[in-house]
């Protein structure tokens, strides 16, 4: 469906003006307004911008949960920009790891079984899932907490869980939604650190969403948006850059 | 993935983690078959107790009756000797021919005297009508062909006539008129059920009282038994034609007598059985039905709880279609497990109620698979809705849900 992604040049990740209007947003003024991008392979790029510029909306897009109203969104060289829902699935499984703020992990799952269910969607036989699972486990440094569940775990371990389960389909591109949101500032750069490396050991993309600028330094380059268009950082007054 | 066992693994592990929650959705569908299993044995164990009952009277006796319908100008024409010579000389399904006779009439004995029913009968009544014998004999084929005046009494002439007496060799006066040796003594039968006294009765050879007691040879009835069980209907038959030649009726002329035989009663107390039974079964049906809608209510609650589940697995790349097989799954495990045990249920319930009715516990493979599938296919169908709902959520909606 997709072609591989080639680990030189052409980017991994390229939008043409992408455009989202909700049928029911007032005088159908639209939350993306023609947004163009691109996101190399191995790219850290952090997405800023105040609330209601379009941040979430965008990542939505760009994880193949939302489809754009106009535009185009090439993955992987290939336009996903009008998929079916199981396409869409499809591309979410194969090509792209979330991360969330507030981790999302299956509560009556092991960190084991939480980081292996990609697998099992994917239909990879439950002993070698599992071999992988426990091999990223002990890579994010979990390699005593297989068999806990979540609420046995701090809030950096569960992240370390979200993160390792994000990996375990060796995606090209990992999204993550203010991945320290949740976190102290000291737990929050030692995932940050672990993203880093993980992007330098795997060559992932990752476009990380967040309000704070020191976790932003983190990304090789800073993407701002306000009212739905890539904008200038200059632009974005201090106080409302977050 | 499909339905790979890794799928059902999961499935199971979700029905386990919450045992209280997934009895509680089963249990609806449980009592739905096990009702159904219950009442289909209930009807069929009462159907056959009916049947039973009646199968006491005789089930391959056809009884031949004169009869004048209201709209026949013709009066009715009595059965006669020559009816039954007809029907023994004709009939080739029939084993033996029982002509009845019967009038009201003294028997007088040493002065005293009473009335009662005097039959003429054949030597093989008495099997056919569950008599016994207290004393003496029966009288045999011989004393049929010789007309032999000897008689069987029952208890009440035996009580009014021969006090503490021994009646056997005396010598009766049946109709004033003929004399007659008591040979045997039937046992006492008491009153049927409209009152009349059973043992208020003599008996003759038919012949006998051909000869003796009417100036007419007619008859009562007639009793024909068919060469075996399985021939009623066809022997029925057989004699409806036969009687109508002996009595020159042709085409459209309607019967001047009635064939009637135990099995009509016995078929129509089991029809209005069959009819109890499928009614019952139509009520656990409806149960059936009601189990099905709660664990589509549980399941529907189920899911609206797990959406934050359902949109993680979403955003991981679990496509609706393997989240709608999931949660297939996950009801197909909670119906299966809810009919064994309806199924249980429901052999138990028949199985206490059959023996404090007496009535035969009767539970059939092809009914408790009937329910069983029927259980099945309930849950699925509503389970459907609600793991349809499951793989329709938006990811994006629900992971916002926090």
């Amino acid at each position: 469906m997709l072609a591989n992604a080639s680990p030189t040049g052409a980017p991994v990740i390229e939008t043409r003006g992408l455009t989202k209007v909700y049928p029911n947003s007032v005088g159908g003024v639209p939350v993306l307004a023609g947004v163009d991008m691109s996101i190399g392979h191995g790219e850290i790029v952090a997405l800023r911008g105040p609330s209601g510029s379009g941040k979430s909306t965008l990542l939505n897009i760009l994880g193949c949960l939302d489809r754009p109203t106009r535009g185009a969104y090439v993955l992987g060289g290939s336009d996903v920009s009008a998929l079916t829902r199981e396409e869409q699935a499809w591309v979410r499984l194969h090509y792209i790891g979330f991360i969330f703020q507030s981790f999302h992990l299956l509560g009556h799952a092991t960190a084991l079984e939480n980081v292996t269910l990609p697998l099992h969607y994917a239909g990879v036989p439950r002993a070698k899932g599992e071999q992988i699972g426990r091999d990223l486990l002990s890579r994010v440094g979990l390699s005593h907490r297989h068999e806990h569940f979540p609420t046995q775990l701090s809030g950096g371990e569960r992240q370390r869980v979200a993160i390792a389960r994000a990996l375990t389909g060796r995606p090209p591109v990992v999204l993550a939604d203010e991945p320290t949101g949740a976190l102290d500032t000291k737990t929050g750069a030692e995932i940050m650190r672990l993203l880093l490396e993980l992007r330098d050991e795997r060559k992932t993309s990752i476009i990380l969403v967040t309000h704070d600028p020191e976790v932003a330094n983190y990304a090789d380059r800073q993407i701002f948006l306000r009212d739905g268009r890539v904008v200038d950082r200059s632009e974005v007054p201090d106080g409302a850059r977050s | 993935m499909a339905l790979g066992p890794e799928t059902w693994r999961l499935a199971f592990k979700l029905v386990v983690r919450q045992p209280g929650r997934s009895a509680l959705t089963m249990l609806g569908l449980a009592i739905g078959v096990g009702a159904f299993i219950a009442m289909v044995s209930f009807g069929e164990g009462a159907r056959r107790s009916v049947v039973a009952q009646f199968e006491v009277l005789g089930t391959n006796l056809i009884k031949l009756q004169t009869f004048n319908p209201g709209s026949n100008p013709r009066p009715a024409v009595p059965l006669t000797d020559a009816d039954v010579r007809f029907i023994q000389r004709e009939a080739t399904t029939v084993a033996r021919v029982l002509p009845v006779a019967r009038r009201n009439a003294a028997v007088a004995f040493g002065g005293e005297q009473r009335a009662t029913w005097i039959n003429g009968v054949a030597p093989g009544y008495l099997g056919l009508h569950s008599w016994e014998l207290e004393g003496g004999g029966n009288f045999d084929q011989t004393d049929l062909d010789e007309r032999a005046k000897v008689c069987v009494l029952g208890q009440s002439n035996v009580r009014a006539l021969f006090g503490d007496r021994d009646p056997l060799g005396e010598t009766v006066t049946l109709a004033g008129t003929m004399p007659c040796r008591v040979v045997g003594v039937l046992s006492e039968k008491g009153f049927s059920t409209n009152g009349n006294d059973l043992d208020d009765i003599a008996l003759v050879p038919y012949t006998t009282y051909n000869a003796n007691l009417t100036d007419r040879a007619t008859y009562a009835y007639v009793e024909v038994e068919p060469t075996n069980k399985a021939l009623v209907d066809a022997a029925r038959d057989e004699l409806t034609g036969i009687l109508r030649r002996a009595h020159g009726l042709e085409g459209d002329d309607p019967n001047d007598f009635v064939a009637s035989s135990p099995l009509e009663v016995i078929r129509a107390a089991d029809r209005t059985a069959r009819i109890l039974g499928t009614l019952l079964a139509s009520i656990a049906a409806v149960s059936l039905l009601v189990g099905g809608i709660g664990i589509m209510n549980i399941q529907l609650v189920s899911v609206a709880e797990r959406t934050e589940e359902i949109g993680v697995r979403a955003a991981i790349g679990a496509s609706p279609a393997q989240i709608l097989t999931q949660f297939l799954v996950e009801g197909l495990i909670l119906t299966l497990i809810g009919t064994l045990a309806g199924v249980t249920l429901g052999i138990v319930v028949a199985t206490v109620v059959a023996e404090s009715m007496g009535w035969p516990r009767v539970i059939s493979p092809s009914g408790v698979g009937l329910s069983a599938t029927f259980g099945v296919a309930v849950g699925l169908l509503f389970g459907y809705l609600p793991a349809r709902r499951a793989a329709l959520l938006d990811p994006i909606h629900a992971l916002r849900r926090e």
